[in-house]
């Protein structure tokens, strides 16, 4: 037998303005671990703009350059914090939610390469901000970033950074 | 997550708000022709960002778009009698033009002029394709007319109905924008569906869950591309055009139509859902025509005599836990439309943004923001005409493509997601 919507289960009363006022009010998520990685010199001016505001732990680094050392495992690359110190990717990686990689050139091709290898090999979420509009599609960096970011996002303006980040509570 | 200040900017859309002043730069859809067939039809109510009006077709054919209350006693205009060139209210007998011009009050000396001094706020009305389009921004900037494909091509080749949804327009909108939901939710129509099956894509969206995303600005809006794996080395995209204001249109699915939607607030709780189906080289034929009216694809059935579609809120949308467990639907709900429609409205009226949890698959929903965003500040700041307003910026399509993977589709397909007249839809 067809079961009839009753008061408390029907969508005409629960979808009201009034009934949305009695939605539960909570923290419904914890915090994200999110890291954003410039991978060029430009990228690099973005990231750090960016890291100036506040931020829910999202943590800044700049990409230095590869390590094929035994032992380094995926993620075989040297990233630099903001206050200038240096570590593996590896390590960064650890606790990482979702890896947001920054490119404005076509040198990013590299870097791209070994964290979105890593990131995969560890199941992390990636995703990649490419700026410069036309110019940037136009140079490659869009290919470059291509296999490596679940999300690809060409930009005009710096400030999508901004944007995004705080749409994805970083 | 949207700052609760953002949300209110974005989904308030009534006489002297931002975004409200923002939907007024653009002719948008304000029902459908249908609605007005003949001269001296009867008067059709029409609430339009908050604005309660009247549209009628005089004696003449000519359109209007008036105030829906005589400025003499209040008395709603519906109840009028569109006769001899003109809205007559029933009450004293006041009569008025399609452009809301009083031109006659009977109690008063027809020398006396006084009906000159009587205006009730008008709006152009205009035809085009099955469409009635208006303009209820400032007349003095009033922008060329719209060149939209699915409106221009002939009549046989194109099908546009709408229906009324129960929630703000941005969350209706956003779900046009939100290619990762067609994975689940609607994942029965690609198996059933008459005007979605047997297109040779499908196979790469069934086979494939978790597609790949890129967005990239246009200029009137955003392309978002979602790519599958395929073979020899290729990628199958399926890329959706947004032009501001609320334009989509979803990518095409092997020789059948192409749809999508215009969104378009009523108040800001409600809006309608027009929902277009054209062909750009050729008629539609009687099936795909039938399907369209049946409600199948993004269109619905509804209840008699209405615009309100026969699954509502009000019938639980008509929710079918059996079929939902027999894998018939993904969600229970019936139809694609019905199926984003319940859950849309589920979200409440206007839906905070403050609580939600955003994920990096969603950068298509973020950058529209930020584009809908700077785009209403830049118009209320600097009088800046926003992105959508040139008829250039409507010449787009969606395309669905195999392409090497190496390949920009910005780059590679600026011809397929060009409307140009006469050349066939790119479709897998």
């Amino acid at each position: 037998m067809q079961r009839r919507p009753t008061l408390l289960d029907s969508c005409a009363r629960a979808a009201t303005a009034a009934e949305a006022r009695f939605r539960v009010a909570y923290p419904n998520s914890l915090q994200r671990a999110s890291l954003v990685i410039a991978l060029d010199d430009g990228a690099e001016t973005v990231v750090r703009a960016a890291a100036q505001h506040d931020w829910a732990g999202a943590r800044f680094l700049t990409y230095v350059e590869p390590v094929s050392a035994v032992g380094a495992g995926p993620g075989g690359a040297i990233v630099r914090g903001e206050d200038g110190s240096e570590s593996l990717l590896g390590d960064e990686l650890g606790d990482a939610d979702v890896v947001v990689m920054i490119a404005t050139s076509e040198r990013s091709a590299e870097a791209a390469s070994i964290i979105g290898t890593a990131s995969f090999a560890r199941g992390i979420m990636t995703a990649g901000c490419v700026f410069g509009a036309g110019d940037a599609a136009d140079s490659g960096v869009v290919t470059a970033l291509r296999p490596y970011a679940s999300v690809l996002v060409v930009a005009a303006d710096d400030d999508y950074v901004m944007e995004m980040l705080t749409a994805l509570r970083a | 997550m949207l700052r609760k200040e953002v949300n209110e900017l974005l989904t308030q859309t009534g006489p002297g708000t931002p975004t409200g002043d923002l939907f007024r730069q653009y002719w948008i859809p304000a029902m459908l022709a249908e609605e007005l067939p003949e001269n001296d039809a009867p008067p059709v109510r029409v609430k339009l960002l908050s604005e309660r009006l009247v549209a009628i077709r005089d004696s003449e054919g000519r359109y209007g778009l008036i105030d829906e209350f005589c400025a003499h006693r209040g008395v709603s205009l519906w109840f009028g009698r569109n006769e001899e060139s003109g809205l007559r209210c029933p009450y004293h007998g006041w009569k008025y033009d399609y452009t809301g011009q009083c031109i006659e009050v009977p109690s008063e000396p027809e020398e006396s002029g006084f009906c000159a001094k009587i205006k009730l706020t008008g709006y152009p009305l205009v035809k085009i394709g099955d469409v009635l389009w208006t303009h209820m921004g400032d007349p003095d900037d009033r922008p060329p007319l719209p060149e939209w494909e699915f409106a221009l091509v002939p009549p046989e080749q194109t099908f546009t109905s709408k229906r009324w949804q129960e929630s703000n327009w941005l969350q209706a909108f956003e779900g046009g924008i939100d290619s990762s939901h067609v994975s689940w939710l609607h994942s029965d129509g690609l198996k059933n569906d008459p005007l979605f099956k047997g297109a040779a894509g499908n196979k790469y969206n069934q086979a494939d869950k978790k597609p790949f995303f890129e967005v990239v600005q246009a200029e009137g809006g955003l392309f978002i591309g979602a790519r599958r794996d395929a073979e020899d080395d290729q990628y199958y995209w399926r890329i959706t055009p947004w032009v501001m204001p609320s334009f989509t249109m979803v990518p095409p699915r092997g020789d059948h139509p192409v749809h999508g939607h215009f969104w378009i607030p009523i108040d800001d709780e409600n809006c309608w859902a027009y929902s277009y189906d054209y062909h750009p080289v050729r008629a539609l034929t009687a099936d795909e025509r039938q399907a369209m009216k049946d409600g199948h694809g993004v269109h619905c059935e509804y209840v008699p005599g209405t615009y309100r579609p026969l699954r509502n809120k009000d019938n639980d949308y008509m929710m079918d836990r059996a079929a939902q467990k027999r894998g018939d639907t993904y969600s229970g709900v019936k139809g694609i439309a019905m199926q984003d429609a319940s859950l849309q409205e589920s979200m409440g009226p206007i839906v905070d943004r403050t609580k939600e949890n955003l994920v990096s698959t969603d950068n298509g929903i973020i950058m529209a923001r930020q584009r809908l965003r700077k785009a209403v500040t830049a118009l209320r700041d600097d009088g800046v005409t926003p992105p959508g307003v040139d008829p250039a910026h409507h010449r787009v399509r969606s395309a669905s493509i195999l392409l090497p993977r190496e390949d920009a589709f910005i780059d590679t397909c600026r011809d397929a997601l060009a409307a140009t007249p006469g050349v066939k839809q790119t479709s897998v």
